[in-house]
């Protein structure tokens, strides 16, 4: 067992999460951040990229317009290694009323969200795959960010402030004395050992996961409703601004261009379990559909795949419990000493990724109000380590790198461009990643071959490298391919489905990967959002060269 | 003359147009790339899982053997090899061998090798290459595996580890180490393929080196497992390196570009071009003519303008899934790309969420055939009286589980070519 102390728990290794202990650590405090997967691992991964300008909720959500507006600025240059900047446009496609964007356009400007209407023939010169036929466009600030790139960013500023990251940290009990939270009893689940945190506070930000994080330290009924969205990757850059309908939200209206692929958005339904979200090839259908209506011909590219969040929605009396498409975006922050009288708790939920930074602030604040201190929040003035100021995030960057170390290193995946040293770096800082932590981290895997190149490489390099036995470098491959497929199946048709037989032909053709000798299971890993088995903690194991 | 167009350059597609030409019959073949011969391990599958291992493959696609009734129970479709049949299977695998000579390909296709992968699986398999005969797994049996750091399709610690770790297919265990050398194939080149590596392995020199460096890593009574890269164009190659190191040496096959595969394409290719086959490379199949019940010739897409190759009797080899010839849309509508052909597909849905679970139904898409190889349509007869199927475009099979693909090509190449050639004579 290890004991460790510190001022403030952070639960929830998210962006909310990451966002709060770098809060923290930039204003003295000492603090602790555990999750019991990886950084990113659910909502904050799980989202179409986009950096909100605020343009989307102009109309049905205005206070959360302003703060998008706010800190898309702020986020923009403090994670300049996570943001690209791609600028977003608000189209209006036949069949739409064009008098919507009048509201748009008024609205924008009572929100204090920048937008300029442009018009269509120059929004047809950006962006020539546009359907040709829209009658209006308005320009916004909208911006691409990478989920993992600005989560580990905050982390590892929280870091250099002297704060602890522990992903893979599961939370069994949160220890209350005397009307006062005095601790987390957590399992490190790589290698499995109980970690006995004792602290004066902690702070719930496990996102869908909240409630039951509440529950824990006995608050009872924050209700957080999982609002689950699918999203499908396309391969290619179909556009390379941030497309939006000029309308109320509804599903399939965004695409947002990511690194190399454009992503297309969201549906939005009720689930029941956040750790439940399976996705249905009729969803997958129905996305590209609606994408049909902004850049005609999307049915017939490539999908290359798909994935699902959830957004973790307060629930709000005001609509009704399932239709979550309608509930409010807004922040909450709960002080549990005075909803519960319980002191040295607080939740915060809501909100989005794009107003993580202010969302931390928030909850910071009514900390530092309960226990009486006085120290401003200082997230704003600082950029993360990795992130120059002005030095935004291009998808040509990987180009760069390359091409200055190609004859230094080898290319471990030829889609995404990441390097062996990349990878071997990553182990030494974390020798107990999985392939799908390199994924998350130097998008291994994420282009158009899906790992089928690249994966067995990776789990080999694992092995070569002594990061892993030849069982659990195995495992790990058979772990990584499992997940891939999972948001494989439901959008493979056209050249995807032909790329996925050859990969088949490669891994289980060629390299009767099946008949490998059995593996256990990957100490840690667990499966949220695969609708297909139980989530399960494994035991660690001992790590043995080959013979 | 009587003119046969085939169309694909996978094994299915060079076997037929070889055996047709050494009929008689003028040959014009259509490609639109690379076959794929260079994509595989280049070794001969018959059968390798019915799903158990199978250690007579002849024998477990015969009439009464483990494959054929139960695959067509399991999935609605009936499996290639009940309309190729077992004997058809060993004449195309025999002719196939006899062509290519033992320097080629050695084997029985009544006995499988048991070969290691570069996974450290161990892989059935009927036929291979000479260079990989040795490693047929025997319970005892001292290997070193061998790696290059440059190569990073190999690596010889997983394959070694997960070796070590396997119990053989009749029991018994190998004990197995990894050896990693850091030998350029090119100098001041850090990635270098397996091609790459082939081509260095072509020179003298180069196995100097490897031997070299190799030699003091190894340890009495051990056989060495090297990536398949002994040389491209020395068939003798591995067999020098054998010799330099005073032990057995075995090629593991990699993923694409396959070397073992290319060494096979090129073979075969040579040969046709000895037969005066007219080999259309790089160009598409678009579209054919027809009169009756028959195709009269083939429209390629050529450079400038398409052309029409006029044909008595057309061999249909492009492959599957992998290849594009057989496609699915966004709505999963199945289609095949050049004749619009009737595709017979498993009942049920193509597609499921569970990787390591049952099969993917899809990978059994294909034509059904009669035993002449004429492709069939819904009503079971012949959609084109002279246009018959063979290799990956045969439905019922799932020969990436299985370990059929050359079987099913061959058995089917032999089956198509021969009825041509009797209906042509």
């Amino acid at each position: 067992m290890r004991k460790i102390h510190a001022d403030v728990v952070v639960i929830g290794g998210g962006s909310t999460g990451a966002g709060v202990v770098r809060d923290l650590a930039m204003r003295g405090y000492s603090a602790v951040l555990v999750d019991r997967a990886d950084l990113a691992q659910g909502t904050s991964g799980r989202f179409h990229g986009l950096l909100h300008s605020g343009g989307r909720y102009v109309v049905s959500d205005p206070v959360s317009a302003t703060e998008c507006a706010q800190e898309n600025a702020i986020v923009t240059a403090i994670h300049a290694d996570a943001v690209e900047r791609t600028g977003g446009l608000f189209v209006c496609p036949p069949g739409d009323d064009p008098a919507f964007g009048d509201t748009f356009l008024d609205d924008a400007e009572r929100a204090k969200v920048p937008c300029q209407e442009i018009a269509v023939a120059e929004a047809l010169r950006r962006e020539p795959r546009l359907n040709r036929r829209i009658s209006r466009a308005i320009e916004v600030e909208d911006g691409a960010v990478d989920g993992w790139t600005l989560v580990w960013g905050a982390a590892r500023s929280a870091m250099q402030h002297g704060a602890t990251i522990l992903p893979y940290h599961h939370v069994d009990a949160i220890e209350v004395s005397n009307g006062q939270v005095v601790g987390a009893r957590c399992t490190a689940l790589k290698p499995g050992e109980r970690v006995d945190i004792d602290c004066g506070f902690a702070i719930n930000a496990a996102g869908p996961w909240a409630g039951r994080i509440a529950e824990l330290a006995g608050c009872h009924g924050v209700e957080v409703v999982s609002g689950r969205g699918v999203m499908v990757a396309m391969a290619h850059r179909l556009v390379n601004t941030v497309v939006n309908r000029l309308a109320y939200p509804a599903d399939g209206d965004i695409l947002v261009p990511v690194h190399t692929v454009c992503v297309i958005g969201t549906t939005d339904t009720l689930a029941d379990d956040p750790d439940r979200l399976p996705i249905t090839p009729a969803e997958v259908r129905q996305l590209l559909d609606s994408g049909e209506t902004l850049v005609p011909g999307l049915r017939q590219a490539r999908a290359l795949h798909a994935w699902s969040g959830a957004r973790p929605l307060v629930k709000d009396s005001r609509v009704a419990g399932d239709d979550t498409r309608h509930m409010s975006r807004e922040m909450s922050v709960i002080d549990h000493a005075q909803r519960d009288g319980l002191s040295g708790f607080v939740t915060v939920v809501g909100g989005k990724l794009t107003t993580y930074r202010l969302m931390a602030k928030k909850a910071v604040d009514v900390m530092c109000a309960q226990l009486g201190h006085n120290r401003p929040c200082l997230t704003d003035q600082e950029a993360v380590p990795g992130a120059r100021q002005g030095h935004n995030y291009q998808v040509t960057q990987r180009l760069a790198e390359r091409e200055h170390d190609r004859l230094q290193d080898q290319i471990v995946c030829e889609c995404e461009l990441a390097s062996r040293g990349q990878l071997t770096r990553l182990w030494a800082d974390n020798p107990l990643a999985t392939l799908d932590d390199a994924r998350r981290q130097l998008r291994l895997g994420m282009g158009p071959c899906q790992g089928g190149f690249c994966a067995a490489r990776a789990a080999g390099i694992a092995c070569q490298t002594k990061v892993a036995d030849a069982e659990r470098a195995t495992a790990m491959l058979r772990l990584f391919l499992k997940n891939r497929w999972i948001g494989s199946w439901p959008v493979l048709h056209g050249e995807q489905l032909r790329q996925m037989a050859l990969d088949a032909w490669i891994l289980q053709g060629a390299h009767d990967i099946e008949h490998v000798a059995p593996t256990g299971e990957v100490p840690g890993e667990l499966r949220p959002c695969d609708g297909s088995e139980d989530v399960f903690d494994a035991d660690g194991k001992a790590e043995e060269v080959a013979k | 003359m009587s003119t046969v167009v085939v169309i694909g350059a996978g094994l299915a597609g060079l076997a037929s147009a070889s055996r047709l030409a050494e009929a008689g019959i003028d040959v014009t073949l259509v490609t639109k790339g690379l076959g794929g011969l260079q994509l595989s391990q280049g070794t001969i599958d018959i059968l390798g899982y019915s799903p158990q291992r199978v250690t007579n493959p002849l024998a477990a696609i015969a009439p009464g053997g483990p494959l054929v009734p139960d695959s067509t129970a399991a999935t609605g479709l009936i499996h290639p090899y009940a309309m190729i049949g077992a004997e058809r299977v060993k004449a195309g695998v025999e002719y196939l061998a006899e062509l290519l000579g033992e320097s080629m390909l050695v084997g029985d296709p009544t006995r499988n090798f048991q070969l290691p992968t570069a996974l450290g699986g161990v892989r059935p398999t009927a036929l291979a290459a000479p260079s990989m005969a040795a490693g047929d797994v025997k319970a005892g049996d001292k290997w070193v595996i061998a790696g290059l750091r440059r190569l990073k399709d190999f690596h010889a610690r997983l394959v070694a580890g997960n070796l070590a770790r396997t119990t053989l297919p009749d029991g018994g265990s190998l004990q197995v180490r990894a050896v990693s050398l850091d030998l350029p194939a090119v100098k001041g080149e850090v990635d270098s393929n397996a091609v790459i590596y082939a081509r260095a392995c072509d020179d003298q020199g180069f196995r100097v080196r490897l031997a070299g460096e190799l030699k003091p890593l190894l340890k009495r009574g051990e056989k060495v497992g090297l990536p398949a890269m002994l040389g491209l164009r020395d068939p003798l190659a591995w067999h020098d390196l054998s010799q330099k190191l005073g032990t057995q040496v075995f090629e593991i096959p990699l993923g694409p570009p396959s070397v073992p595969g290319l060494r096979l394409n090129d073979a075969l290719l040579a040969h046709l071009r000895r037969l005066g086959v007219r080999l259309v490379n790089g160009n598409r199949a678009i579209g054919y003519r027809a009169e009756g019940d028959a195709v009269t010739g083939i429209e390629v897409a050529t450079a400038g303008a398409p052309r029409v190759y006029r044909c008595d009797a057309v061999v249909y080899a492009p492959g599957g899934l992998e290849s594009g010839a057989i496609a699915m849309d966004a709505d999963g509508e199945l289609s095949e790309a050049l004749f619009g052909l009737p595709l017979a597909r498993p009942d049920g849905e193509l597609l499921h969420g569970r990787f390591w679970g049952a099969e993917q139904p899809v990978f059994r898409v294909g034509v059904a055939v009669d035993s002449s190889m004429r492709v069939l349509g819904p009503d079971s007869a012949p959609v084109w009286a002279n246009l018959r199927a063979a290799g990956g475009l045969l439905g019922g099979a799932n020969r990436i589980a299985e370990k059929s693909g050359e079987g099913i090509a061959l058995g089917s190449a032999v089956a198509a070519a021969d009825a041509i050639i009797e209906e042509l004579s």
